[in-house]
């Protein structure tokens, strides 16, 4: 395990900061099955953290334990020193789900109306004064790149610009903890690299810390510091250029080479993990 | 009755400028005062209601509650009780909130929760007139098919006071609606009550289903609820100009539904129905041809 995000002292010294989400010991089980087994796992402020693994690895579950919506049989959960779902955190977490599964085809929305929806809480839900918000609105629509197409209907948009405009929901929240669920499927791969620099963007210039859960093995390997292979448990966590290639990540994953090692030399560059458990590579357009 | 007193003089001004020779009767005759405002004060609500209904994919909860209520009027009927609607409104607020907890907690996928209350509370109001009381009289088909112009000042007064409660409701719940529909998951993130703001949306629906029951019929009630909500989503652009526009096709069909059922004497609810459907109808039309002619090579 790598610790990240040190912070050099004056007299050379480093100091550890305490991280924004602590989990010890988590243990989840869904429909009595165990898809999480005692996952440990620190993050600090700032850091971009991709989150890869099969599908049915406990990706999506680990994002919902850590929102709060699925509950730890066994282990902790801290953010911001609170537990999840606390008060005391609303607006500090946003969540970005996927556009292209989540939007309603049926709904006639603009992308100002959805990104209002972000300044939303328990607090301001009956009575909005909208001048108040307006200024979040702005710069959130801002930040994603559509003031623009501020009025369009989100059904006429691409699939890239649907997914910015969610993005821009969890940013007019100013939440400083975004968490991602595979934002980058149904998107083209212009879309994809514009997507990637404006939450490199978010990371670096706006200082948001950044959970993102991809199958996008390339996309990831691009953008994040850190990634984290989940399969139950934590396989590997550490920076992203110390990520196993393919051969070494069949071994975290217990498979066995079944030709022996002839074909290693034409192990792509990247890799997209997806689909039923099984591994499928695919060359990077380089 | 307050509604009325205030309404009245505003009728009786435009009535001079309304055309026909029975129609003007709704601006200045008391009993059609009241069916023209009751109409008007259901469809307005029904609009904003079934804006949301559409989004959530609850279409047909408006069909179904109205067979539940159908139920409720006939076991009032039979017990006797001078303003069955309120046996109604109890039975099918009941039964909006058990349908909406087995969506939830996904005891029932889709409508079929719906579908099990549609005719189970249909039937035990045909098994209960016909045990207990004297089969379908024309007060039941009056609930079946509307009666507006049976409208009571009581009933009057219970459509008023639903309709009102319920706008204010839904105006006030407009954000936390349209953010628990769209997306739930980041509705809960940010701390919104998603559950009991559906529960609260099931209640408004089954109240405001129940008001309209006398006006346009329990089998209509579909009609006044989607029809103008689907129409204004081929036009509007926004979910708030969505609504502006269901306002408008609503309140046509209202107002040229009664005119034609006026003048050519045919039942007032099946009338507005009717209308509200040719509207959708010659709006998707109209929008498919100018789309066709703005850009033809557009796949639909």
């Amino acid at each position: 395990m790598v610790v990240l995000n040190m912070q050099p002292l004056a007299d050379g010294q480093v100091m550890k900061p305490t991280p924004i989400l602590d989990i010890k010991g988590l243990t989840v089980s869904r429909s009595g099955k165990v898809v999480l087994s005692k996952v440990d796992l620190a993050i600090s402020k700032g850091e971009f953290i991709g989150l890869v693994g099969p599908n049915g690895s406990g990706k999506s579950t680990l994002l919902l334990a850590i929102l709060g919506v699925l509950k730890a049989q066994q282990g902790t959960i801290d953010i911001y020193g609170h537990k999840p779902m606390s008060r005391n955190i609303l607006g500090k977490i946003g969540w970005v789900s996927q556009a292209a599964a989540v939007m309603p085809k049926n709904v006639r929305i603009t992308v100002r109306e959805l990104v209002r929806l972000g300044t939303l809480n328990s607090r301001n839900m009956f009575l909005r004064r909208r001048s108040i918000h307006r200024e979040k609105v702005e710069r959130a629509m801002k930040m994603v790149g559509l003031e623009e197409v501020a009025e369009h209907d989100i059904g006429r948009l691409s699939g890239g610009q649907r997914q910015r405009a969610v993005i821009g929901r969890a940013l007019a929240s100013e939440s400083e903890f975004i968490l991602l669920d595979e934002p980058l499927v149904g998107i083209d791969r212009e879309s994809r690299n514009s997507l990637l620099k404006l939450l490199d963007k978010l990371c670096h210039e706006e200082n948001k810390t950044i959970l993102m859960v991809s199958h996008d093995l390339a996309a990831i390997r691009q953008t994040a510091h850190r990634m984290i292979y989940l399969e139950e448990s934590i396989r590997f966590d550490g920076p992203t250029e110390d990520f196993p290639d393919l051969t070494s990540l069949a071994g975290l994953r217990g498979i066995e080479p079944v030709h022996g090692h002839e074909h290693e030399h034409k192990t792509p560059v990247s890799v997209v993990i997806q689909t039923g458990g099984e591994d499928q590579t695919k060359k990077e357009e380089e | 009755m307050i509604v009325l007193d205030l309404i009245s003089p505003v009728l009786e001004f435009i009535a001079p400028m309304v055309p026909g020779e029975i129609f003007p009767y709704f601006f200045t005759m008391e009993m059609f005062q009241r069916a023209l405002v009751a109409a008007i004060m259901v469809t307005m609500v029904a609009g904003v209601l079934g804006s949301f209904l559409l989004i959530r994919n609850l279409a047909l909860i408006g069909d179904g509650l109205a067979h539940v209520s159908f139920g409720g009027v006939a076991v009032g009927v039979v017990l006797g009780a001078s303003s069955p609607l309120w046996y109604a409104l109890v039975f099918s607020v009941i039964s909006a909130i058990i349908i909406h907890e087995m969506q939830t907690r996904e005891l029932l996928t889709g409508d079929a929760s719906i579908a099990i209350f549609l005719t189970g509370m249909l039937a035990l109001g045909l098994v209960v007139l016909r045990v207990f009381g004297g089969g379908i009289t024309s007060d039941i088909e009056g609930y079946l098919f509307g009666s507006l112009l049976l409208i009571d000042e009581r009933s009057l007064d219970l459509i008023a006071t639903i309709s009102i409660l319920s706008l204010i409701s839904l105006m006030t719940l407009y954000s936390g609606l349209l953010s628990t529909t769209i997306d739930p998951l980041a509705a809960r993130v940010q701390g919104l009550p998603v559950r009991a703001i559906g529960l609260v949306f099931s209640i408004l629906t089954a109240a405001v289903v129940v008001s309209m029951v006398q006006v346009i019929g329990a089998l209509l009630v579909t009609a006044l609820l989607v029809t103008p909500a689907a129409t204004g989503q081929l036009v509007g652009r926004s979910f708030r100009s969505c609504l502006i526009w269901t306002q408008v096709f609503g309140l046509s069909a209202v107002f040229l539904g009664l005119y034609f059922s006026a003048e050519y004497d045919s039942g007032s609810g099946a009338m507005i129905a009717l209308v509200a459907a040719s509207i959708f109808a010659i709006v998707a039309v109209f929008k498919t041809i100018v789309i066709g002619l703005i850009n033809p090579k557009d796949n639909f």
